[in-house]
């Protein structure tokens, strides 16, 4: 805090006691505890951790946008909708893995419950995404994407005859 | 809004119905590139050779109701005319001028005038129609046609001609005659019709020579002279009651054959008596009237004549031919020399028509060309694969190789390659092995399995190998004293050994009947070469009722035939492969009381029983339904797909019961004229699975029963129309049992869709395609009575076309219901090659997944291959190679070049 004190002072402006005697005693009226700017620190941490929440919620806020998004762009299995829903799918993904830089700056107290938030933020646009590929057919829920691999059935019983031949 | 969504859907279905017929369809530069077809007359029944007209011609009808004219040099035919089906069509007699009985013959006519006739021919009897031909080109000059009063008497009516009249003789049997002249060829009465009181003829021993009529009576002949002015009755003694049916020779009036001899009972015909052959015929040479006789002995024919005013030999004429064995017995049936006068014989055409149902022309002592016209009676066929090449044989083997260790299996390939280097190398160098047989005649298998061998069996018993790309008949044999079986029910032509199992050769086997004894006959013979093997002919020593053919084999990959004979005892062929019909089932039907029999065939203790044990009556309360039609699935099919995707995604899974036969049975009816029945039953348990019932609708049925469907057409008499009812079964929506079918303890009965369609026109064979696997969709090919064969796609013939316009039906792909069925012109596969009498179709599966083999039978052949699914395992055929090759390389060396020029560029900039 010091520093950036010293720092400040030596930009703007000369010091001239340095030299001097630095032992002066303070100015009658000065309480040198209450040089520490205790408000200015807490309100820093505060700034922070409101910036990080809202780093943290920000795929949640997503979410209403991606509604929309989804259903502007119809079930019709075309080259937009098909973009989106992979830009859709594919951002929260790596968002996640890239989880650790942004909670870097979320090393707070809140840190955990804020990285958990984001992550299910994520998943539930990966959800969405999901959602939407499902409503849009692309995924193999239904028995019939299956009903190729379905082995004809091996006969236990043969026969033969047919008309008479007498 | 009403109106719109039906427009919708109309335009949605005709898009549907625009894309669908965009499908198929030939180029005209594919014509007859994959397909080829023969043109056959049938069997002959009247021929005559004229060499000496200005147009040497061999004039003909035959017993499939065509008449014709051949080429005498070739035997090509140069016109033919299939007139109606029997009995409308049936041919009585042909009359060709100049070839009247007696010489007193001036039908013949100046051109262009209407007075005469070149060929004419009586058909039918109700009406029975004469017509006169234009024998150049053809063509019907004039027609008239008479209705006799009484129709039933007026079948056995017999024609003949002579002095330019016309005569209809009628018998009524055990009573009198009647007998009526016509002008020939303007069809008036000559006057009343004359009633010749003959209480002596029958109807098993009477017959027509010339204008005599005559009826065997025990020891002796009675004959009439119909045109004589007095009927006086001759009687004609014999030696000795005739052990075989009496023959008229045709070209001499009153003269018959009678046991292998010659006798006239005409008086003023003298005719050389001491001449014994099987088969004669008279006619002239150097203008004299001759007796040619012919004879086979030791498959070497002989050819004798004798003149018939003092039966003298005739040198000139003496001929001995070898003759094939193939073609069965011969029968002289007409000759003719070039030149009447001072012929050395030499330019003499003698015409035979065969057991085998073969024309065979000899001339010069030698057989100078012959037609197969047993061809115009295909009843059964199959495609089987030709052999290995050499190389892929050697691969085969080592592909099928119990299986060692690695390094067995390196040493293996290492050697066999070594091999085949060796053997390419010596055949390089023109040091190779000679090709065997197969290989020579070009039969070897192709990569995508469509060159094929095609065994045809024919109603004589004559079996042909011909090479389905180019139609070469590669084999030909002739089973004589075979026939069919009781009930209609044809010979069977079984593959009892596959192309797939080298270096084993394939068997085929033929099931009949033997002529003499009525026992069952066995024929197995390799159907790439045509020569019989394992033994050939086996007689049985009992009648077959039925037969099945084993599901699994012996080591030598033969499957065995598991007949079933009259004393309901099981037999199975070869003797070896008995153990292997445990657990068979065989069923029998009875046509006349529609009676169906289950039997369960049981191996115990070294011996082979049959047990009975379902029975189903579909004869009715009254007993009066009878069997028309039975139809199996085909043994070889494949099923992929096991469900059908419904629009919401859901599977509705097929009911695919491999036992399942379908049998209709049609009764008359006093409401409703005519009733048609419908079961499914399952051939194992005895089940009914569904059954239906159509009122006023009656036969003729053709019927498709394939995978989970079943598609039939008949005649709707209330509309008077041909219709096709499709039904497809479905288990529902899972499946009860998803890796094993048992019909013993089969699901509940499954879900039944139907649906009722109009088709516009008369419908003669129905087949779908077949393909290897099952993946491509399944056609169905149906013949239509005017020879052409249409191919349907099953979704114009789904029953689960929706009614109304539904996104659901849509969605799953489903044409709205429209009740015609369309016939597009591009959807005939044999677009002009029209298949005269089209009697059947036989489908089979080729190597190419997309690709199925067809063959259409009737009078004419047709084969052709049919891609359901289009070629989507194939390049197209004028795919560019030269220019995707040229791209290809332009664009390597382009690239290169490029990068190339960059990088100097790249350097030039950096220096800069």
């Amino acid at each position: 805090m010091s520093a950036k004190l010293n720092s400040k002072k030596s930009k703007w402006a000369l010091d001239f006691n340095v030299s001097k005697n630095a032992d002066m005693p303070s100015p009658p009226g000065y309480n040198p505890t209450a040089l520490v700017n205790q408000t200015e620190v807490v309100r820093d941490q505060r700034l922070v951790i409101k910036k990080s929440w809202d780093l943290a919620l920000g795929p949640l806020k997503q979410i209403p946008m991606n509604l929309f998004i989804m259903y502007m762009s119809g079930n019709s299995i075309s080259i937009f909708p098909i973009m989106m829903v992979g830009m859709m799918l594919i951002r929260p993904i790596k968002a996640m893995f890239t989880t650790q830089v942004t909670s870097k700056m979320a090393d707070g107290a809140q840190g955990t419950g804020q990285r958990i938030i984001y992550i299910l933020g994520n998943l539930a646009n990966v959800a969405l995404a999901l959602y939407k590929c499902h409503s849009m057919g692309l995924l193999p829920t239904h028995a019939s994407d299956w009903l190729a691999f379905v082995q004809p059935q091996t006969r236990l019983e043969y026969y033969g005859g047919g008309v008479s031949f007498i | 809004m009403d109106f719109l969504q039906s427009s919708a859907g109309t335009l949605i279905s005709l898009s549907l119905l625009l894309l669908l017929s965009t499908c198929s369809g030939l180029y005209e530069d594919q014509i007859k590139k994959f397909d080829w077809r023969s043109v056959h007359v049938g069997s002959l029944k009247h021929a005559y050779v004229d060499l000496n007209h200005f147009q040497p011609r061999v004039l003909l009808s035959t017993h499939e109701q065509v008449v014709g004219s051949l080429c005498p040099k070739t035997g090509e035919i140069i016109w033919r005319q299939v007139l109606e089906q029997k009995p409308r069509g049936d041919i009585k007699l042909l009359q060709v001028s100049g070839f009247a009985d007696d010489s007193s013959d001036t039908a013949a006519a100046p051109m262009g005038s209407h007075l005469g006739f070149d060929m004419m021919t009586v058909q039918g009897h109700a009406p029975a129609l004469v017509r006169g031909w234009n024998t150049n080109i053809g063509t019907i000059e004039w027609e008239w046609s008479i209705m006799p009063l009484n129709t039933e008497r007026a079948q056995d009516a017999v024609w003949f001609y002579s002095n330019s009249l016309l005569y209809h003789v009628v018998p009524a049997w055990r009573s009198h005659i009647e007998v009526t002249a016509y002008f020939a060829t303007s069809g008036h009465t000559t006057g009343s019709t004359s009633k010749i009181m003959a209480a002596w003829i029958n109807p098993e021993s009477c017959l027509l020579s010339g204008t005599f009529y005559i009826c065997l009576d025990g020891k002796q002949l009675i004959s009439l002279d119909l045109v004589a002015k007095s009927t006086q009755v001759i009687a004609t003694s014999l030696g000795a009651e005739p052990s075989s049916n009496i023959q008229d020779l045709p070209g001499l009036n009153g003269g018959l054959i009678v046991d292998k001899k010659l006798i006239s009972v005409n008086k003023d015909q003298a005719i050389c008596s001491d001449l014994t052959s099987d088969s004669y015929i008279v006619g002239s040479f150097n203008n004299r009237k001759v007796i040619a006789y012919a004879d086979l002995i030791n498959s070497i024919l002989n050819i004798n004549a004798v003149y018939l005013d003092d039966c003298s030999p005739v040198p000139e004429l003496h001929l001995s031919v070898a003759f094939a064995e193939h073609y069965g017995t011969p029968s002289l049936r007409s000759f003719d020399c070039k030149s009447k006068r001072n012929s050395d014989g030499k330019n003499c055409l003698f015409l035979f028509t065969t057991t085998a149902e073969s024309i065979v022309a000899v001339q010069q002592g030698r057989v100078r060309w012959s037609r197969e016209e047993s061809l115009a009676n295909v009843i059964d066929t199959q495609f089987l694969d030709l052999p290995l090449a050499d190389t892929e044989g050697t691969l085969e083997n080592e592909m099928r190789g119990k299986a060692g260790d690695i390094a067995t299996a390196f040493m293996r390939r290492i050697t066999t390659q070594a091999l085949q280097i060796k053997s390419l190398f010596l055949h390089v160098i023109g040091l190779g092995p000679p090709p065997t047989d197969t290989q020579r005649a070009g039969l070897v298998r192709d990569s995508f399995g469509l060159h094929k061998m095609l065994v045809l069996l024919t109603r004589t018993g004559k079996i042909f190998g011909i090479d389905n790309i180019a139609g070469k008949q590669h084999w030909k044999l002739y089973l004589p004293n075979v026939a069919g079986f009781e009930n209609a029910e044809q010979m069977r032509l079984i593959v009892q050994r596959s192309s797939k199992h080298f270096p084993l050769q394939p068997l085929c086997a033929i099931v009949a009947k033997s002529v003499d004894t009525g026992n069952g006959v066995l024929f197995r013979f390799n159907p790439i070469t045509g020569h019989a093997a394992e033994g050939g002919l086996l007689q049985l020593n009992y009648k077959i009722k039925q037969l099945a053919l084993l599901s699994e084999t012996e080591d030598d990959y033969v499957k065995g035939i598991l007949i079933l004979d009259g004393a309901n005892q099981v037999h199975v062929e070869p003797k070896h492969a008995t153990p292997l019909a445990h657990g068979m089932y065989l069923y029998t039907a009875d046509l006349k009381t529609a009676e169906l029999e289950g039997y369960f065939v049981k191996y115990a203790g070294g011996e082979l029983s049959s047990l009975p044990i379902w029975n189903v009556r579909l004869g009715g309360h009254n007993s009066e339904q009878q069997i028309i039609s039975v139809a199996s699935k085909n043994p070889i099919e494949h099923v992929h797909s096991q469900g059908r995707v419904l629009g919401d995604r859901s599977v509705l899974y097929k009911y695919i019961n491999p036992n399942l036969v379908a049998f209709v049975t049609q009764a008359p009816d006093a409401t409703h004229k005519t009733v048609l029945n419908m079961y499914l039953i399952d051939v194992v348990s005895g089940s009914v699975i569904f059954s239906m019932t159509h009122r006023k609708v009656r036969a003729p049925l053709h019927i498709v029963h394939s995978e989970n469907w079943l598609a039939y057409s008949y005649f709707n008499d209330k509309v008077r129309r041909t219709e096709i009812t499709t039904i497809e079964l479905y288990e529902g929506s899972a499946q009860a049992n998803n890796s094993v079918w048992s019909s013993l303890q089969a699901p509940s009965m499954p879900l039944v869709e139907r649906q009722s369609y109009i088709i516009p026109t008369i419908v003669e064979a129905m087949r779908e395609t077949i393909t290897e696997r099952g993946i491509t969709n399944k056609h169905v090919l149906i013949g239509t009575a005017s020879g052409g064969i249409v191919e349907m796609s099953w979704h114009l013939l789904d029953p689960r076309r929706p009614i109304s316009s539904t996104t659901q039906g849509r969605e799953e792909g489903a044409i709205p219901y429209i009740p015609e069925l369309p016939l597009p012109t591009e959807n005939y596969i044999n677009y002009n090659q029209t298949v005269a009498r089209l009697r059947n179709i036989y489908t089979a599966p080729s190597g190419l997944e997309s690709t199925c083999l067809v063959v259409a039978t009737g009078l004419d052949i047709f084969v052709t291959r049919v891609a359901p699914s289009k070629t989507f395992d194939l390049l197209k055929e004028d795919f560019d190679y030269i220019l995707i090759s040229i791209v290809l390389v332009v664009l390597t060396s382009g690239s290169l070049i490029v990068r190339h020029l960059a990088s100097r560029k790249l350097l030039k900039q950096a220096w800069k």
